[in-house]
């Protein structure tokens, strides 16, 4: 298969491991991340919009730990990839994300990030077919745009990856 | 030695302080995971890459827009508090004082009249001395 952003690099993403690697220590300061995701303040699109309303009273994010949405790659953790990347603005979200501390996650939100969603076309000259070509992606929100709801549960997914226990209780009717 | 109570709080408070600054920085420095690479050294979030690096010369056009305000504006500045105390009769002495001062910074102005700054050329430029 042929390179889809032929013009695109795809974000430099080493690590390093951290000085104290202790599993037992690393389980605990997992559970600290886990608990305080800050978030950019990052939308590209419609998808943003159901950002700034998780974001408020209603929703609110708040609840569970992650509502300091940093206006900085470099105090983020978290980045939603919230709307529709054109390769326009890929350079930009591959450098934010660049920029971002380890550990750094991301999330997909909404189906022009996931794959393109409704620009997922024949011939498609403008818009990334999905933003995990560029960057690594921890969690795929689906939807168009996605419920508040369905980021809260993105977010619940990302705090299930960074410490192996989910910790919120499914909502009734909702699979586990 | 005397070590009263009082010295051993703020020592204390003092050695708090200190680990409440540095106490985060030493932690990420330890527990966390380093990502490098990329953009990560890169001194701008946003906005076109850079290129070229700073160490290059720069016009010094804006430098004489402050000398010039430095001039004049701390002139009048400073003559403020001097008008607000001449309102009572201050002497000879203090006369000769603001005097002084008024000389240095019209000694200023003088400089850049002598170099030509206010004929406001498109491009200022200080030949060295002959």
């Amino acid at each position: 298969m042929a390179p889809q952003n032929p013009s695109l690099a795809p974000a430099v993403n080493t690590v390093d491991p951290a000085l104290i690697a202790q599993p037992a220590v690393q389980k605990l300061v997992d559970v600290c991340r886990a608990m305080s995701i800050w978030p950019m303040t990052f939308g590209l699109a419609c998808c943003a919009i159901e950002m700034m309303a998780v974001g408020m009273a209603r929703f609110d994010i708040a609840r569970y730990g992650a509502e300091v949405f940093r206006p900085s790659p470099r105090q983020s953790d978290l980045m939603i990839v919230a709307g529709t990347v054109n390769k326009k603005m890929a350079p930009a979200v591959v450098r934010l994300y660049e920029q971002m501390p380890a550990p750094r996650y991301v999330m997909a939100l909404g189906n022009c990030a996931i794959s393109g969603g409704p620009f997922n076309i024949e011939n498609q000259y403008n818009v990334i077919q999905g933003v995990d070509t560029l960057i690594p992606v921890d969690v795929y929100v689906p939807g168009c745009p996605p419920r508040p709801e369905a980021l809260l549960e993105g977010l619940f997914a990302i705090q299930q990856k960074m410490t192996g226990r989910r910790w919120w209780q499914v909502p009734q009717g909702g699979q586990s | 030695m005397v070590f009263t109570w009082l010295q051993a709080a703020i020592l204390l408070f003092f050695l708090g302080g200190i680990l409440f600054a540095a106490g985060p920085l030493v932690g990420s420095l330890l527990l966390a995971p380093k990502a490098h690479g990329g953009a990560m050294g890169e001194s701008y979030e946003c906005g076109v890459p850079t290129h070229g690096n700073s160490w290059i010369k720069f016009g010094i056009n804006y430098y004489f827009y402050a000398l010039i305000f430095l001039a004049f504006e701390v002139d009048i500045l400073y003559l403020f508090p001097v008008a607000a105390a001449y309102a009572s009769p201050q002497g000879l002495a203090t006369t000769f004082k603001l005097l002084v001062f008024l000389a240095v910074l019209a000694a200023a102005v003088v400089y850049f009249m002598r170099k030509g700054v206010f004929t406001w050329p498109r491009k200022i430029q200080v030949s060295p001395r002959p």
